[in-house]
């Protein structure tokens, strides 16, 4: 038989439960239309205005670093798995340490210079903070 | 790859080779010295947060390059990578060899005169220590792409360089112009890459391997043609944006435009000659010819994008009233000249070396003129002359030296004979015609003929028309002028230079077909 029989025997029932489940639930369920109902969740909170609004850009920065650092230890982690069975083979210790500490040395590089260009203070904004007294007085 | 392979790829590092006492990795030392200049300039911006230190920035950019220009020309000199066989690094995902040197070689000589000519530019702007580590990374990843022998590390290193270019050509973050030409330049270099990454996927799938070695016999076996054959074409895309040649080449008149004239400079000739040099690579060492299926012709595809890229790129520069857009059509037509470079090539032809070297020698010479011309408009911008033909009117009165230089750059790009476009322009459409592509040739030298008549327009604008206005031209940018006459004497000098320039191009370009 074929292999790709099984996959597509798979993709039916995929598809097909999760329609099933919608098919049945609208035939058995009451109809009650209700505003609450079609309103945007938001975690609980009383959802106001739109959503298209500018955002401060240090969301962006700070979002930016994460995924920098996210990504370094990925990268890290293949280097931490052969790191014990390197050095049992006898490479030496500096030829396991050197490649990884460089990589780590040219971020902290980085993020030295995004430190001292001010990247990870927040800055408040003068307009944003009167703007808010205003409405608020 | 296996834990012994990692191990055997730590070792390598620390292994001596046969070249004297050095280790392998040291071949890559332009890259590293590159990238080193970059994080030092981090880190005196990291010092000092606000400077506007421009001799130390530009002086320290400037030794950074020249260094990494050094360490290429001896390694060119002594014949790293040529006499003892190409140096593999990595588990083969690097090799340097005497094509990734002599593509160096252009990016830092490019580097140099923009580092130096933007010490001036810059001069009463912020964010410079940012600008000049930008320089450098691209740099970098233009040096790295010249030595990819992987499509994963042609895909990172092309990144590498184009990241910061997206930046750079957005520096004037003020003027409207800047801002919307990095935006044009990011949108389409994010499409292009989408396109070139799925290239990349479809070759993988056709051929289970990302080096070209591994590529070029998986494909020789003739499984999967269709699946390869569209992987080579999407592939073929992705440099034709970074060599701004049709049809991706929309994004070079807005973003050379827009961006300031000294990264125009360096977008126009290091970043499309480092397009050309993974191009060249890939082409030839992955998709060889002589072992490629029936059905993946992609000699075609380059002889159909050379001639609309230089047609095109003419035509479009004749009806230029801007001169430095001119400069960015023009810019797109000597991209379809160094496509001749892959178009010019036949399975088992006798010239192949001979025309790639061409090809590569055209792109060296390009280097200077064209970086040369677009620093000529840096200068004329810091004066706040206009930038249409007719505000370059008379120009020769006030700064006749500068005039003489731009009538230099000029010439050559045209290719008249008594400077180094000629020799570069008239051993390419030779060797076109040597290995059986005589029709190669004759477009090409129609269309610069017509490139005569644009260029010409600015050498007449600017000495023999009567000026429009008054200038006043203020101080004179020492940094500017140094920059424009290192390209004018290079462009000079390439022509009792050029034989070794063609015999070294040709020599390195050779060896890829062996």
């Amino acid at each position: 038989m074929n292999p790709w029989i099984a996959i597509g025997a798979l993709a039916v029932v995929g598809i097909g439960i999760p329609i099933g489940m919608m098919a049945v639930s609208s035939l058995l369920r009451p109809s009650v239309p209700e505003q609450g109902k079609s309103a945007t969740y938001e975690s609980g909170e009383i959802p106001t205005g739109t959503a298209r609004i500018q955002f401060n850009i240090q969301y962006y920065m700070v979002a930016l670093l994460f995924v920098v650092f996210d990504i370094e230890t990925v990268l890290i982690f293949p280097w931490t798995v052969i790191y014990r069975s390197a050095l049992e083979q006898g490479v030496s210790l500096g030829a396991v340490l050197t490649p990884m500490l460089v990589f780590v040395g040219i971020l902290v590089v980085g993020l030295l210079w995004a430190w001292r260009n001010g990247a990870v203070e927040w800055v408040k904004s003068p307009r944003a903070t009167r703007r808010k007294t205003e409405r608020q007085s | 790859m296996t834990a012994p392979a990692a191990f055997a790829g730590l070792t390598a590092l620390a292994s001596p080779m046969q070249m004297g006492q050095l280790p392998d990795w040291t071949a890559l030392a332009p890259v590293l010295i590159l990238a080193v200049t970059g994080l030092v300039l981090l880190l005196i911006d990291s010092i000092d947060a606000d400077t506007t230190n421009s001799a130390l920035l530009a002086g320290v950019s400037t030794l950074g390059a020249a260094a990494a220009l050094a360490a290429t020309a001896w390694s060119l000199a002594t014949g790293v990578g040529q006499d003892g066989g190409a140096i593999t690094l990595f588990a083969d995902a690097l090799v340097v060899d005497g094509m990734s040197l002599f593509f160096t070689a252009i990016f830092t000589s490019v580097v140099v005169m923009v580092t130096i000519a933007s010490y001036d530019y810059l001069r009463d702007h912020k964010h410079q220590g940012e600008f000049y580590s930008l320089v450098l990374f691209a740099a970098s990843g233009m040096a790295l792409m010249a030595s990819a022998n992987s499509l994963a590390t042609v895909l990172v290193s092309l990144e590498l360089a184009s990241l910061p270019s997206y930046v750079l050509v957005a520096y004037l973050k003020e003027n409207r112009g800047s801002v919307e030409a990095g935006l044009k330049y990011f949108l389409i270099g994010a499409l292009s890459a989408a396109v070139f990454t799925f290239g990349i996927s479809l070759v993988y799938a056709a051929t289970g391997s990302l080096i070209f070695a591994d590529i070029a016999e998986a494909l020789s076996g003739g499984e999967f043609v269709g699946i390869a054959g569209l992987g080579v074409l999407m592939v073929a895309g992705g440099f034709a944006f970074k060599t701004a040649s049709v049809p991706f080449h929309f994004w070079a008149p807005e973003a050379y435009e827009g961006a300031p004239a000294p990264v125009s400079a360096f977008l126009s000739s290091a970043s499309k000659a480092a397009g050309f040099a993974v191009a060249f690579r890939v082409f030839v060492e992955a998709f060889p010819l002589a072992t490629i299926p029936e059905g993946i012709n992609w000699v075609l595809a380059f002889q159909i994008l050379a001639v609309v890229t230089m047609t095109l790129g003419n035509f479009a520069a004749a009806t230029q009233e801007n001169v430095k857009r001119m400069l960015a059509y023009s810019s797109i037509g000597h991209a379809g000249y160094a496509l001749i470079g892959l178009a010019a090539l036949s399975a088992g032809g006798s010239a192949n070396g001979n025309v790639l070297g061409a090809s590569m020698a055209h792109l060296f010479v390009y280097g200077f003129m064209n970086t040369g011309a677009f620093l000529f408009i840096a200068m004329v911008e810091r004066w706040g002359v206009g930038r249409t033909f007719e505000d370059y009117n008379g120009l020769a009165t006030q700064a006749p030296v500068a005039c003489v230089a731009m009538s230099v750059f000029m010439f050559s790009l045209a290719g008249l004979p008594p400077f180094g476009g000629f020799f570069s322009k008239y051993f390419l459409f030779f060797e076109a015609i040597e290995n059986g592509f005589w029709w190669l040739a004759a477009i090409g030298a129609l269309n610069s003929v017509l490139s005569l008549f644009y260029y010409s327009r600015v050498v007449r604008a600017m000495w023999f028309e009567d000026p429009s206005g008054s200038f006043e031209l203020g101080s004179q940018p020492v940094g500017l002028y140094a920059a424009v006459m290192i390209a004018a004497v290079g462009t000079v000098l390439l022509l009792p230079g050029f034989p070794p320039v063609i015999e070294t191009a040709q020599t390195v370009a050779g060896t890829l077909f062996a």
